[in-house]
């Protein structure tokens, strides 16, 4: 344990949970900060290599990264109290708003809002999906034509099926996995970088 | 609602994806299927998981409350808790194999098909919703606020919650 109790470990992650308004970059911040810039738990390239992992770890990324991180502080019982810490603030909130919400959706004002809002979600949804495609288009153009053609494939049927076909959701996402990992394979296509 | 099922489907969609709204699609594809949400609940919790503080990905605990009140949040919890212990072996795996061409072309073909496929569902959901240009505008809006990244988005939600009200109110 890197001279903390497991009580001021909770704490710690707590108050990143109550903090971390604005969803996952701005609660990766507070996580940077707290873990590298205030408390050395773990390098600065442990938690890149750390956030890498987690790109492929299932669930939510920033939960996987606090696990792990609170694994390298005090194994189980730090991932436990890490992940604890960081969701309790943000679970009691997020279920206290929803229940309100639920109270009041009915009422002509919030379903106004909520005509306003759900656009806005969209748009915001579509910058969520630049962000998550940016990175990986870049990198598929580092890898040459072939990644390039492949990448665009997979962006182009994995939506056409899923408006085309009856296949659930899953089986096209791990489909696209497997597809592509047999490609890279086949095809030799390796880190451009 | 069968509980076993609701929090089978749930733990489903976040074992088998990575992110925090990676699982969207799925979730919509099995609940719509069952009747048990529509597009516009999708968009409700996917809205208030945008306000409420912690990562995107809590907008599931919003969902699984409208659909089944306080049973349901609690088990969207815990379907949510469980799978990022998983990244204790996924460490172990990428430290031995992470280099690996098929390793690497598996992360981005499910990469590239849940943003693709999340793209499909936020306009199933906006058609659903009602599309005039009223709508599109605070779209186009609130695309451009977020990717100035000026405006926090939370605020960006309310500001459009505000607008509605305007707009849209008996």
């Amino acid at each position: 344990m890197h001279h903390v109790t497991l009580r001021q470990f909770f704490s710690a992650w707590a108050h990143v949970g109550l903090q971390s308004f604005g969803g996952g970059s701005t609660t990766l911040y507070l996580m940077r900060n707290l873990c590298v810039t205030s408390h050395g738990w773990v390098s600065e390239s442990e938690f890149a290599e750390y956030w890498g992992i987690v790109q492929i770890a299932p669930g939510i990324n920033i939960l996987a990264q606090t696990a792990l991180i609170g694994w390298k502080v005090a194994r189980l019982a730090g991932a436990i109290s890490a992940l604890l810490g960081l969701l309790l603030p943000s679970i009691s909130i997020t279920i206290a708003i929803t229940a309100l919400y639920a109270m009041i959706r009915d009422n002509p004002w919030t379903a106004a809002a909520i005509r306003g809002i759900i656009p806005a979600t969209a748009g915001v949804g579509i910058i969520l999906v630049v962000q998550m495609l940016r990175p990986a288009w870049q990198q598929a153009h580092r890898e040459g034509r072939a990644s390039m053609v492949i990448s665009s494939a997979v962006i182009i049927a994995a939506p056409v099926l899923l408006v085309l076909t009856t296949l659930p959701a899953v089986v096209l996402l791990w489909g696209a996995g497997i597809a592509m990992a047999i490609l890279f394979w086949g095809l030799h296509i390796t880190d451009g970088a | 609602m069968d509980p076993w099922l609701l929090f089978w489907l749930l733990l489903k969609a976040s074992l088998f994806s990575t992110s925090g709204t990676g699982n969207m699609p799925i979730l919509h594809h099995d609940m719509l299927l069952l009747g048990w949400a529509s597009d516009h609940t999708f968009a409700e919790a996917l809205a208030i998981g945008q306000i409420t503080p912690g990562p995107t990905g809590l907008w599931v605990i919003s969902l699984a409350y409208l659909v089944d009140g306080i049973r349901g949040a609690m088990l969207a919890v815990i379907a949510i808790s469980l799978p990022p212990f998983t990244a204790l072996g996924v460490l172990v795996l990428y430290q031995r194999y992470g280099q690996h061409p098929a390793m690497r072309g598996f992360v981005r073909g499910l990469t590239l098909a849940v943003a693709s496929m999340f793209l499909v569902v936020l306009g199933q959901i906006m058609t659903q919703a009602g599309i005039d240009w009223r709508s599109l505008g605070i779209a186009v809006v609130a695309l451009g606020l977020t990717a100035s990244k000026r405006i926090p988005v939370p605020f960006i939600l309310l500001l459009a919650g505000g607008t509605g009200m305007l707009i849209y109110a008996p």
